[in-house]
């Protein structure tokens, strides 16, 4: 469904090459986990994924069609939801209205029921539906940024360390539901993280070093870099 | 549709933002409204003035100037009567009023005022050296008696009625009482300055006058009292001719010519001129007292004009560099909008609907406001330049100088006798409203087209990484 083909990439005026020659394909049904070094390129690839950024060389193919081609607003409005690391919610709006906004967006209509719903099962009551986001704790936010990106119901779902400031118990349930979504509803979710217990629910975990993605296979013990950085 | 209920609840997201905003725009708006209701006013009353004072004709020799440019009372060219009746059948005039005065003398009566020892008895030694007659009275002519200075104000009829046949003349209730005359008594009277045209009038009118009895101090002082006003009869122009002029030697000639269309001057002296008019006549409106009837609404036009161009430059200035950083500071929403595929137009759109929203309830609210607020200020700023006006006019004393010329009169103040408009009705005309909205609409895309022209220049990945 969505494939890196030869991609390469550097920031504009850096030296560094971030990425050369990846080659990467995700399938719909599945939950991917990218794992790897703070500064290895995560959320760079996931700007790319979502068509915010265009690689320097290569192409990145959606169902068949080059995404430096297509109408890119379109395709981040209704073919894909994505949590960024720094979560991206507008701050002086409900939470409620941020994704009710983000389904207008989307094509698909903002429906407040649905949204308070998804926000429930999100476990953010009504009454925090309809605080401001400034109001509501880290972990809250990020649940509602979760929220956000899948309300919409897209067939790609890219997060970035979406858990990071989440409790065990909390963390647990999200990650159902991005199982659930991914296994269930047969859509793509693709997860950067840091975190090994989100490594548990991918079906393919990959780790990017110097540019080069390296899949593991799920018994082996999580890379070395990963230990460094668990909290 | 979603945009809209978006820019709606945008509004109350950033209150105090907008509250600053909308303060601006509403006090653009009402500096407009209230500027553009004004000069609207004092241009249409001034218009109106024109259209009578600025139609008005005269045509009188000018002594003053006559004087400026080296010539003397014997250079006074007379002109006949029969011209001045034709002039009034030139096809640039809508209408013609025949006023005329002379100084007459009396024996018949005692005029105000005179002490001699028998009514008229009083002398003077006159330029040529003789001994002659003082004159006792005015005897003023007109031909449109509705158009007599001060009735309707200062003077009105206490008993009879307003001379309609020949010889009917009225006279003043203090010179009625003096010399016990009632309805349907006679006086007679010869003209002061034109010998053999003699007068028998029947008074059909008395009334009763409230104006200063002098013109001026000079008069009163020098024992003129047949300048008294008093001591004006009153009679149709008719009669005051048949009494058998044939120039203006000795008469005061003050015909209004109404042109219909106050552009026509130029091609109206030419025509009265061909006809024979003499240099020394002028042919003009009445700018003096253009100038001091029309003065304070005129002065009050350009001040407003002045206060509503320098609100307009600095509220413009003002919005312009509130919106600039309102946009600045939205960047960040922006950047989220577009990374969740909001396109850039459907960004500028809302921020535009915002800014729009805003405009025109400030329109609204600047309307009402304005409109409500605009009369007391007119009143008040009008009030102020007729006070200031006035008090000019006293300090210069009115007219200082009446020069006579075979019983001509002249003074040194033309506008003598007027006073500034001091009345002023506001209202809110739909032409003034589209203008508010032409503004108000400039000002809302001033600031839209800012907040546009700044979003578009984004991309939303770089504002997101700039956070
Ligand atoms: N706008 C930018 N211009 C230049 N270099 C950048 C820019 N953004 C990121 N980088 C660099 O690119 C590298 C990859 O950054 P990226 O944000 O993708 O890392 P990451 O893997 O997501 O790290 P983390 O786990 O800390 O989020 C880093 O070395 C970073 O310094
Ligand atoms: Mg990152």
């Amino acid at each position: 469904m969505l494939a890196l083909k030869n991609i390469s990439y550097k920031y504009e005026g850096t030296t560094r090459t971030i990425f050369k020659d990846v080659n990467l394909e995700f399938s719909p049904g599945k939950v991917y986990t990218i794992v790897g070094k703070s500064g290895a390129g995560k959320s760079t690839l996931l700007a790319l994924l979502s068509g915010l950024d265009v690689a320097t060389g290569g192409e990145i193919v959606y169902n068949g069609e080059n995404l430096a081609k297509i109408n890119r607003n379109h395709y981040r409005a209704r073919q894909m939801g994505m949590v960024f690391q720094s979560l991206n919610l507008i701050p002086t709006a409900t939470a409620l209205d941020n994704i009710v906004l983000s389904m207008n967006i989307s094509g698909v209509g903002g429906n407040k029921t649905r949204a308070l719903e998804l926000l429930k099962t999100m476990g953010i009551s009504p009454e925090k539906s309809r605080r401001k986001i400034l109001k509501l704790s880290g972990g809250e936010q990020q649940r509602i940024a979760i929220a956000r990106a899948i309300a919409h119901n897209p067939p790609l779902i890219v997060a970035d360390e979406p858990t990071g400031n989440l409790d065990k118990e909390t963390e647990g349930k999200v990650l159902k539901i991005f199982e659930n979504i991914a296994h269930e509803q047969g859509k793509c979710v693709i997860i950067v993280t840091h975190s090994r217990r989100v490594t548990t629910i991918a079906d393919e975990i990959w780790h990017v070093e110097k540019g080069i993605f390296r899949r593991f296979d799920g018994n082996v013990n999580a890379p070395q870099t990963q230990k460094r950085r668990r909290k | 549709m979603y945009l809209l209920s978006n820019a709606i609840k945008n509004l109350e997201r950033n209150k105090s933002r907008n509250a600053l905003i909308a303060v601006v725009t509403l006090a653009i708006v009402m500096a407009a409204v209230v500027t553009l209701t004004i000069n609207n006013a004092a241009a249409r009353i001034i218009d109106t003035i024109r259209l009578d004072l600025g139609s008005r004709v005269e045509i009188r020799q000018d002594f003053i100037e006559m004087r400026q440019i080296g010539l003397g009372r014997d250079d006074a060219a007379f002109v006949p009567i029969a011209s001045f009746m034709q002039f009034a059948e030139s096809a640039y005039l809508r209408n013609s009023v025949f006023n005329a005065a002379m100084y007459a003398w009396s024996d018949s009566f005692r005029a105000v005022d005179d002490f001699s020892e028998t009514p008229g008895s009083t002398t003077r030694i006159n330029d040529n050296g003789e001994v002659v007659l003082v004159e006792t009275s005015r005897l003023v002519g007109t031909s449109e008696p509705a158009s007599l200075a001060d009735f309707g104000s200062f003077r009105e009829i206490s008993q009879g009625r307003m001379f309609e046949n020949l010889n009917e003349a009225i006279i003043s209730e203090e010179l009625a009482v003096q010399n016990a005359l009632t309805i349907g008594d006679t006086i007679t009277l010869s003209a002061a300055y034109s010998d053999g045209i003699v007068y028998t009038l029947e008074i059909v009118g008395i009334y009763a006058d409230r104006t200063e009895p002098y013109v001026n101090f000079f008069l009163a002082m020098n024992g003129r009292f047949a300048d008294n006003r008093r001591n004006e009869i009153i009679t149709s122009f008719d009669t005051l001719i048949a009494g058998g002029w044939q120039t203006n030697a000795g008469l005061d000639m003050q015909v209004e010519y109404f042109l219909a269309d106050p552009a026509n001057i130029t091609a109206f002296e030419a025509e009265v001129r061909a006809l024979g008019l003499p240099i020394t006549y002028n042919v003009a409106i009445n700018q003096a007292a253009f100038d001091r009837v029309t003065g304070p609404l005129a002065g009050m036009h350009s001040a407003a004009t002045t206060f509503m161009f320098i609100v307009l430059i600095l509220g413009a200035i003002t919005l312009a560099l509130i919106s600039y950083m309102a946009v600045r500071e939205r960047k960040y929403e922006v950047g989220v909008l577009r990374a969740m595929g909001l396109e850039r137009a459907k960004v500028a759109f809302g921020i535009l609907a915002e800014t729009v929203i805003i405009a025109a309830v400030c329109l609204i609210l600047g309307l009402g406001i304005g409109n409500a607020i605009s009369q007391p200020i007119a009143d008040f700023i009008l009030e102020g330049r007729v006070a200031t006006a006035n008090q000019e006019i006293s300090e210069t004393g009115g007219a200082n100088r009446v020069l006579f010329a075979g019983g001509q009169m002249q003074t040194d103040d033309a506008a003598q006798g007027y006073t500034p408009a001091s009345e002023i009705q506001i209202s809110l005309e739909v032409a003034v409203i589209l203008q508010i909205i032409a503004i108000t609409l400039a000002l809302a895309a001033l600031s839209g087209i800012i907040g546009v022209v700044i979003i578009s220049q984004y991309e939303p990945l770089k504002i997101l990484r700039e956070r």
